[in-house]
């Protein structure tokens, strides 16, 4: 699961209202090289949800956004390791309000609810 | 309702899918041009997201674009993710992403394995709410109306055999095992260049058809089934506690009440498709606009629109039929016999005066079936069976342009054995 992906999750279990965003508890995070796409980069930020990002970088990256991004080079790397580079390939997703764990294993998170909290 | 239709659904799309997982990488081609299009057309930066996925075929398209893909079988996830994919599993009615954050979906061959309307609603509904406004969502759903064949029904179960005959092997070397449901409806305009793929042709039901021979003659291609929604619409009518009663009955394991049936004596005969094809042909027969009037008469009012709705197509099959190179009979006769028969052992003795005619003829079919049993059953033994709404020209666009108010239909358009749809999601405001 990329951080960009994580950007995007929720947590849907029933009755939760703030169920993003997601806590990372991570047991296995691989680096991988990905080809460096400005544009891609610059183009994706508005969508994203710069808290959940920073937090989820854990200190790679500015609280706020920083003026004039889409032209600093520097910036939009840090940006795009984090987002594309990053991976968590075991460990699981937890929601802030109901405490309910998500796993991801093989790099891939599990969201499918049970009966009983759907 | 809800258990019913996700236990169909698990029994005859998830687990299905996840038993032929293996064989989809083996088959697996191009996109369909107009997917493929969709996907080119998104602007650089975009979010796009693939809900039901599969194997991930779309997702490697565009590399300027965002995707993710997700689908409830975990093989073909793991599968997807190995080709460098993000991936998730989740259920397409409850999609784990928020509001407003994809710039287009794509739910391509999906919701047609939804199992009532309520659900597929539901699902394009759940889509909706995570396109962002002026986002588009492209959906594919088989149609009903196929070039070569046309479905009789719209409530099917698909056979697809793992371990073909091996008279396929005059069908080309990389053929390898059957297709898929996936690929069973993107045949041939994908890629002319593929010499094999023309063999086959695009809809489902012909590819199995244009196989060997004997498969073909001996094996039914689809089977029917009845819509969850006519059967259990408790909310659009008033139905009597007397069928209620037929129903939660038929629902508890002793089914003895039954009787033998066609296809029974197939060792596929157990399990939920036998349990909702007994409480389809003993509870009330309807197309889905049927309106029962008072309870009181409930009874007799069942009895005289089977009498009146036999001559035509009204009346939904809920058998599971061995096949066998006898055509399909007249199951409606035949159904009609049994919820006649069933009446009468709940009614004490009230009498149906076609009985005769139909009983003449269903005895003839059974015997016909019977005597191919043999054979049949073997090749059901090996079939997994999906489950399949399709969809007729227009009902795609109708239940967007009634249903989900945030959607706004841009495109209809049948691609081969496909209706395709583009809509965008507009602003509602409420006033």
């Amino acid at each position: 699961m990329k951080l960009l992906t994580h950007n995007i999750l929720t947590s849907h279990v029933k009755g939760v209202t703030k169920g993003y965003p997601l806590l990372i508890k991570a047991t296995e995070v691989r680096v991988n090289e990905v080809e460096f796409n400005p544009q891609f980069v610059s183009r994706m930020i508005p969508k994203l949800e710069w808290s959940a990002l920073v937090q989820a970088a854990e200190g790679d990256l500015p609280s706020s956004l920083i003026q004039d991004y889409e032209n600093n080079e520097e910036f939009l790397r840090k940006v795009h390791r984090v987002l594309l580079e990053v991976e968590v390939i075991e460990g699981c997703l937890q929601c802030p309000e109901s405490g309910r764990e998500f796993p991801i294993s093989r790099g891939v998170p599990n969201m499918l609810l049970n009966e009983d909290d759907s | 309702m809800e258990e019913a239709a996700s236990q169909l659904e698990r029994e005859h799309v998830h687990s299905v899918y996840e038993k032929i997982a293996p064989f989809f990488n083996d088959t697996r081609y191009k996109a369909w041009p107009k997917v493929r299009q969709f996907l080119l057309d998104q602007e650089p930066g975009s979010i796009v997201a693939d809900v039901g996925c599969g194997n991930g075929k779309y997702l490697h398209i565009n590399e300027n674009i965002f995707k993710l893909g997700c689908d409830v079988c975990r093989p073909l996830v793991d599968s997807a993710w190995s080709q460098g994919h993000e991936v998730q599993l989740c259920d397409g009615l409850r999609l784990p992403y928020r509001d407003g954050c994809f710039d287009a979906v794509l739910s391509i061959a999906v919701i047609h394995h939804m199992s009532t309307k309520e659900r597929r609603i539901r699902a394009i509904k759940e889509m909706t709410r995570t396109l962002r406004v002026g986002g588009r969502i492209m959906i594919y759903v088989w149609a009903m109306e196929q070039k070569r064949r046309k479905f009789e029904k719209q409530d099917i179960f698909v056979p697809w055999n793992p371990n073909p005959p091996s008279s396929l092997a005059l069908h080309g070397p990389a053929r390898g095992p059957q297709r898929g449901g996936r690929s069973q409806n993107e045949g041939e305009a994908a890629d002319s260049s593929d010499k094999h793929r023309k063999v086959r042709s695009t809809s489902s039901m012909v590819d199995d058809g244009d196989l060997a021979t004997s498969q073909q003659k001996s094996q039914r291609l689809w089977f029917f089934s009845r819509s969850l929604d006519s059967v259990l619409d408790f909310g659009s009518l008033s139905v009597s506690r007397s069928s209620s009663r037929e129903i939660s009955t038929l629902c508890t394991p002793s089914d003895e009440t039954n009787g033998p049936k066609v296809g029974w004596r197939c060792p596929r005969g157990k399990g939920l498709i036998r349990q909702m094809s007994s409480l389809f042909s003993s509870s009330r027969t309807s197309m889905e606009e049927d309106v029962f009037e008072t309870d009181l008469q409930e009874q007799v009012k069942n009895e005289e629109i089977i009498n009146s709705t036999e001559g035509n197509e009204a009346v939904s099959v809920g058998l599971l039929q061995d096949c066998t190179s006898v055509p399909l009979p007249d199951l409606v006769s035949y159904e009609m016999e049994q919820s006649n028969e069933m009446r009468q052992k709940e009614n004490n003795g009230e009498k149906q005066e076609d009985d005769t005619p139909k009983q003449q003829e269903s005895t003839a079919s059974l015997q016909g079936c019977e005597g191919e049993n043999e054979w049949s059953r073997e090749k059901l033994k090996d079939s997994c069976m999906r489950y399949y709404h399709v969809f007729r020209e227009g009902e795609l666009t109708q239940l967007i342009e009634n249903h989900v108010e945030e959607l706004h239909v841009l495109h209809t358009c049948l691609d081969h054995a496909n209706w395709c749809v583009i809509a965008e999601k507009v602003q509602v405001w409420r006033i």
